[in-house]
């Protein structure tokens, strides 16, 4: 019994406390790969501990029914519970209906889960599929154009998957531009990002209540950035990449001998909560190997923590 | 790139670039000049983007002819609608490589711009 309420205090712990933990550890995306660990095995170790500790919680209840129910009583009514209060039929039945109310409520949000997460893989792969369709196939690009003045690139998943670039991203970029644009993307499917969207945004909607849930999902999403940044960055250089995000984002092309900083048009001074302006600031100014090791070093703890505390506590039941 | 091979995008490409409908005949004598394909194998193709309601198609004696649920244009227009959407309007998960900024955000950019020129790696 022991055990099982350790494991549900452990749920509600992480659930609560683990972003503040995190938050501070990836906020600079110094460590990518490790952050992205730490956040996904935080966030499956909350409704993995949850369930156990449920499961485990009504074993020992069945095993020790009535003295259960007198236990619970008394915690509620006090003195006022007499052996005729909890041995009545009346009050088991009662006891017996929550149990079952709440087991009601847990297949409830599984089900709006599983329901969430078909719905938003199948619309993905329909977007993908009539995006490869109805799309302009790119020179040798391994993309396809969709017509709109609006500048706009992305990729969706499917069998198979598409990257997608407007008419009015291509009209302002330039080759290696493009190349970056196109690394990225490919570097999202090749790294299933749809896949950690997919799983986290579901969490997030079906218990809105949970904190990890809610900021777990929006990190994972950046922490997907970085990670696709990084791998553009290799392949294309920081200077294309960095050059396409602000074209890109300015819907301004960006020449390639000017400083990019021309290329951003001036406008009201404004608190931003824009990833542009960290994401070219890690770009041009990325962390060194020091902080890389330092922070990887302190992820992998946090991960391997919030796989062995419900681990152990889950062997000790 | 997978999938640009594929008949199903090619055959709807060959029935947008007409004007009126087309059979199952027309397009595989079309695509027959081009590659080695079977009569059938075209035939359960088209009749596969009927049943996904990519093509409409009326009987017209002992063949069908088929024509397009919607235009190119249409469906690309669909797309970008769903692509501009915020997160919370479409359930299809795009990875957007940037989202477009305003003049605020810009501003901020411009700052961190201006503060790395010196450090920037070329």
């Amino acid at each position: 019994m022991t055990a099982a309420l350790a494991l549900l205090g452990y749920a509600i712990m992480a659930g609560c406390f683990a972003p503040a933990l995190l938050a501070p550890l990836t906020r600079r995306g110094a460590s990518v790969r490790p952050g992205l660990a730490a956040w996904l095995s935080a966030m499956a170790s909350v409704p993995v501990s949850a369930a156990l500790g449920a499961a485990l919680t009504v074993k020992a209840a069945e095993a020790d029914w009535p003295a259960l129910t007198r236990l619970v009583c008394q915690q509620v009514a006090g003195t006022a519970c007499s052996p005729q209060v909890y041995r009545s039929g009346l009050y088991s039945a009662g006891v017996a209906v929550l149990a079952a109310a709440s087991t009601l409520v847990v297949a409830a949000a599984l089900w709006r889960y599983g329901r969430r997460t078909q719905r938003a893989v199948a619309s993905t792969r329909l977007h993908a599929r009539a995006a490869l369709l109805a799309g302009r196939e790119l020179d040798g690009a391994g993309a396809v154009v969709l017509d709109d003045p609006r500048p706009v690139a992305y990729c969706v998943a499917g069998r198979p998957a598409a990257i997608v670039v407007s008419s009015g991203a291509l009209a302002v970029l330039d080759k290696p531009q493009l190349a970056a644009v196109l690394a990225h993307e490919r570097a999202h499917l090749a790294g299933r990002h749809h896949l950690l969207a997919t799983l986290t945004r579901g969490l997030a909607a079906v218990f809105p209540g949970v904190p990890l849930f809610a900021k777990g999902s929006v990190e994972v999403g950046r922490l997907a950035e970085l990670a696709a940044d990084d791998a553009a960055a290799r392949s294309v250089g920081r200077r294309a990449l960095v050059a396409a995000l602000v074209a890109i984002a300015t819907g301004t092309a960006v020449p390639a001998a000017a400083p990019v900083t021309r290329a951003v048009p001036p406008g009201a001074l404004a608190a931003s909560g824009h990833a542009v302006p960290a994401r070219v600031e890690r770009l041009l100014d990325p962390p060194g190997p020091a902080a890389a090791a330092l922070f990887g070093l302190a992820l992998a703890l946090a991960s391997a923590a919030f796989i062995l505390v419900p681990g152990l506590l889950a062997a000790a039941a | 790139m997978r999938g640009f091979g594929d008949l199903e995008a090619v055959i709807m490409r060959r029935v947008w670039d007409r004007d009126g409908p087309v059979t199952v005949r027309e397009l595989y004598e079309e695509l027959q000049r081009e590659r080695a394909i079977a009569y059938t194998t075209v035939m359960s193709t088209m009749d596969n983007l009927h049943r996904k309601g990519w093509l409409a198609r009326e009987r017209d004696g002992k063949a069908y002819r088929y024509t397009a649920v919607a235009s190119r244009e249409e469906y690309s227009a669909r797309l970008m609608g769903e692509a501009m959407a915020e997160a919370g309007d479409t359930e299809a998960v795009l990875s957007h490589f940037v989202a477009a900024m305003d003049g605020g955000q810009a501003e901020a950019l411009r700052a961190v711009l201006d503060r790395l020129a010196g450090k920037r790696p070329s």
